[in-house]
């Protein structure tokens, strides 16, 4: 079996691979096809002159092609049964858990609003308050002192019963004294004529 | 007609499921054998894979469409990788080479010449990906992430840069010094040119 020569890859050995080859990183970069074209093409002129450089790219072209048969494995059949059942599973979370946050949000909004609402009606309370107070503290004691009338001297029952039997008998005796007194005939011109 | 993933992901973003089910659908390989690359071991990837997919349905709201949606789906992968590789460390897990003993060559040990119930080609063939399987953990991180993204992913320079988080020259530098680890694990495996061309 034929082995490979066991030796360091060479570097940059003459001016021509210096000037062409910034570092020996670029024959890499030339065998993946990393390089602008006008590189490429240098080095393809200069790969057909110098033997060390081109053996240098061979044996970099031969570790490649090994190492792309090193073999690939295959995919089970239930792979992306599972990826697509996690995925799913995942996408239901993620819609709940927005859900969830979004019935939260609204929540927040809703009370911030009754907040707000609640906030604004005290305050034109407190304003009209410390603006109106007189005519409050008027009414106030209005009701204050009506309320203490009342209780104090409550109006009697019997007498109320006994001055609405008194209304309606008065009622009555009108309804029963009332007199129609019929208005005279009038007279007619003719029979007034005949008169004179 | 093709949809960019880009367009699939917007489409995602207003919750249509079935243009994340064609997502997974375009990058559960890739992304599986990615991951499997990156922490050798089947099942976890698996896990590691869905765990994906889920984080990128998930932000889905926050993505935009500036960055590649390619890019952005193995930097989720690499993180995981990144912490399943840590959490591995911190819980003392065994691997093959631990199981060799000391100055023994890994590639040569009892364990990887087990080859009792497979016919030869097979076995020749599966313990050459082995080989490769575990040069590459022997890579430093970076340097196996970047060889890994460009390699088994075809993805560009730019992408790996940002995946990694560096600038593009740094990545040609990566690349460039993981190949050369690369050959000289393999060289070591006994791995030759010969092997190599019949492979291809």
């Amino acid at each position: 079996m034929k082995k490979y020569r066991q030796t360091e890859f060479p570097h940059i050995h003459t001016s021509e691979c210096e000037a062409l080859l910034v570092s020996p990183d670029e024959l890499s970069a030339y065998i993946d096809k990393e390089l602008p074209a006008w590189k490429r093409h240098l080095i393809r002129r200069h790969l057909k002159k110098c033997e060390v450089c081109a053996d240098h790219v061979q044996l970099l072209q031969q570790t490649d092609r090994f190492l792309r048969h090193a073999g690939s494995v295959e995919v089970s059949d239930d792979f992306l049964s599972g990826v697509m059942a996690r995925v799913s599973e995942s996408a239901l979370q993620q819609r709940q858990h927005d859900s969830l946050r979004s019935r939260v949000a609204r929540f927040v909004e809703t009370s911030l609003g009754w907040t707000q609402h609640l906030s604004t009606l005290m305050g034109n309370l407190r304003y009209s308050i410390r603006t109106r107070s007189p005519v409050y503290i008027f009414i106030l004691t209005f009701a204050v002192f009506t309320m203490v009338g009342v209780t104090l001297y409550p109006p009697s029952g019997d007498k109320l019963v006994e001055k609405s039997h008194e209304l309606e008998l008065n009622a009555e005796k009108l309804i029963s004294f009332e007199v129609i007194q019929p208005e005279p005939p009038k007279r007619l011109l003719t029979t007034y004529l005949q008169g004179k | 007609m093709f949809v960019s993933d880009e367009d699939l992901m917007m489409k995602c973003r207003k919750g249509d499921i079935a243009a994340f089910e064609l997502l997974v659908r375009r990058y559960q390989n890739p992304l599986i054998n990615y991951i499997h690359r990156s922490i050798d071991d089947y099942h976890r990837s698996e896990d590691l894979s869905q765990e994906t997919f889920l984080r990128v349905f998930k932000s889905a709201s926050r993505y935009e469409p500036t960055a590649s949606f390619r890019s952005w789906l193995y930097t989720i992968a690499t993180n995981l990788c990144r912490n399943e590789i840590r959490n591995r460390s911190r819980r003392n897990t065994c691997f093959l080479e631990d199981l060799v003993e000391e100055g023994e060559d890994v590639y040569h040990s009892e364990i990887m010449r087990d080859t009792r119930y497979l016919p030869d080609i097979l076995l020749e063939k599966k313990e050459q990906r082995q080989m490769i399987r575990k040069a590459l953990a022997q890579l430093p991180e970076n340097q196996r992430v970047a060889l890994t993204l460009v390699t088994y992913q075809d993805l560009r320079y730019e992408e790996v840069a940002e995946i990694i988080g560096c600038s593009v020259g740094a990545i040609k530098a990566l690349i460039h010094r993981a190949r050369q680890k690369m050959k000289k694990l393999l060289i070591k495996a006994g791995i030759g040119e010969e092997n190599v061309s019949e492979e291809i």
